[in-house]
């Protein structure tokens, strides 16, 4: 098993798009984006079918690759996270398959 | 006074209510995200269709533009109306203003579907083409807020990621703008026989469907209200009630000097009188991203939208038909 890390974004909706780009122009070959059902943060509860515009919406964004494309993302996300709601951790995984990431 | 009443007791109005107060008490019953965005589909479709066939019927007039100038000059002109009202009378902060500034400059376009039903039911006709000013009505209200926004120090800078045109795209591309022109373009092409063969689909259900669409609005509304309320001071609650009221008188004066029918008056009363809840937010998250959703959601879906939809509409009808009788 190869060490490697694991970015987890959440994000909201209308700025996944934005974040997304930055993960692919620091290199990282794939992620994976899944829709938020509900959450509680800044003191407020949310939840996804508030309105019908989806300006509400949450989704995390998952990716895994190596530590030198992760720090790539971090330094362009931070912009994306001064204007955008959301939040971000990094992990260290093991993965079977490295040549896949 | 009998308007209002009929208004209030339209199956419309309390499919909305049962909504509103099922929320508000916390029920489990929702739509489903997706069926609920089919069935906005369906009602823009649907009127964009209707208003394509009448305007196929007629010939392009002066009148005609002066009523498209006179949606537009709304669109531009209300933002910066709520803009000062809202500087003045609340605490959001300049751009929380200009936020919330454009979603009253902007259309609620489901506002103007029951307000089309009202405005038949009371015997009175409707062009074609205020569809079309309904789509157009979407826009100018963007492009004034953000101009409000950078005068009130909101910096211009570019977030990580942002691709060139997106902006511009989520705001004349959006789902509404599209359906809207789209399916008034199909009408006015096929016309009326070709309408005819597509009308058992969308005339004798879309009063049924237009009910289940404000039952999911009085949900959204309600879970809005519960959710955001903290957020709004007794000023900014005020404001929802009364900025309506301010566009309406704004939007009949210039439907007056436009010489516009008593049911196109109160259409266009209405169009400036709601705030949109659909487009302008998902545009105001990725133009003005400060700007707290929680205010202008709360403020246009669950303040002014449930008084249009149940005192305003009548109101404006009211004030259309003196205001064209006058003229």
């Amino acid at each position: 098993m190869t060490p490697m890390q694991r970015l987890e974004l959440i994000i909201e909706r209308m700025a996944y798009k934005r974040a997304c780009r930055v993960l692919e122009q620091a290199g990282i070959t794939g992620y994976t984006v899944v829709p938020a059902l509900a959450g509680f943060g800044g003191g407020n509860h949310w939840q996804r079918d508030t309105d019908i515009s989806g300006a509400n919406d949450m989704v995390v964004i998952v990716t895994i690759a190596d530590a030198v494309k992760i720090e790539a993302a971090l330094e362009h996300l931070r912009s994306v996270f001064d204007s955008h709601i959301g939040i971000l951790n990094i992990s260290d995984v093991k993965v079977m398959r490295p040549d896949r990431f | 006074m009998e308007q209002a009443l009929a208004t209030l007791l339209s199956p419309m109005v309390l499919f909305f209510m049962l909504g509103l107060v099922a929320a508000l008490l916390r029920s489990q019953m929702s739509v489903p995200e997706a069926f609920a965005k089919g069935l906005a589909l369906y009602l823009m479709m649907a009127i964009g269709l209707k208003g394509g066939v009448e305007m196929s019927k007629s010939a392009f007039s002066v009148d005609i533009l002066l009523a498209f100038l006179a949606g537009i000059i709304l669109s531009a002109a209300l933002p910066i109306i709520a803009y000062v009202f809202l500087r003045v009378s609340t605490k959001l902060t300049p751009v929380d203003a200009a936020a919330t500034s454009a979603h009253y400059g902007s259309i609620s376009i489901v506002t103007f579907v029951a307000s089309s039903e009202f405005v038949r039911a009371s015997g009175f006709d409707i062009s074609g083409h205020m569809v079309a000013i309904a789509a157009v009505m979407e826009t100018p209200a963007i492009i004034t807020a953000l101009l409000l926004a950078q005068r009130g120090g909101q910096k211009n800078s570019s977030v990580a990621g942002s691709e060139q045109g997106e902006l511009v795209r989520e705001v004349l591309l959006n789902a509404s703008v599209v359906v809207l022109i789209g399916a008034l373009m199909i009408g006015w092409v096929v016309g009326e026989a070709g309408f005819e063969r597509v009308a058992p689909f969308f005339v004798d259900p879309f009063q049924g469907v237009l009910c289940l669409f404000l039952l999911d609005m009085g949900l959204s509304a309600g879970r809005g209200l519960r959710q955001g309320w903290r957020q709004l001071g007794f000023s900014a609650v005020a404001f929802g009630i009364y900025m309506p009221l301010v566009s309406a008188a704004v939007a009949g004066a210039l439907a007056f000097g436009a010489g516009m029918s008593v049911g196109d008056t109160a259409l266009l009363i209405t169009l400036a009188a709601s705030a949109s809840y659909i487009a302008v937010p998902a545009a105001m998250r990725l133009a003005l991203p400060k700007a707290q959703p929680s205010i202008y959601l709360t403020l246009s879906l669950g303040v002014t939208f449930p008084f249009n939809l149940t005192v305003g509409i009548p109101l404006y009808i009211a004030a259309a038909t003196m205001i064209a009788g006058a003229s």
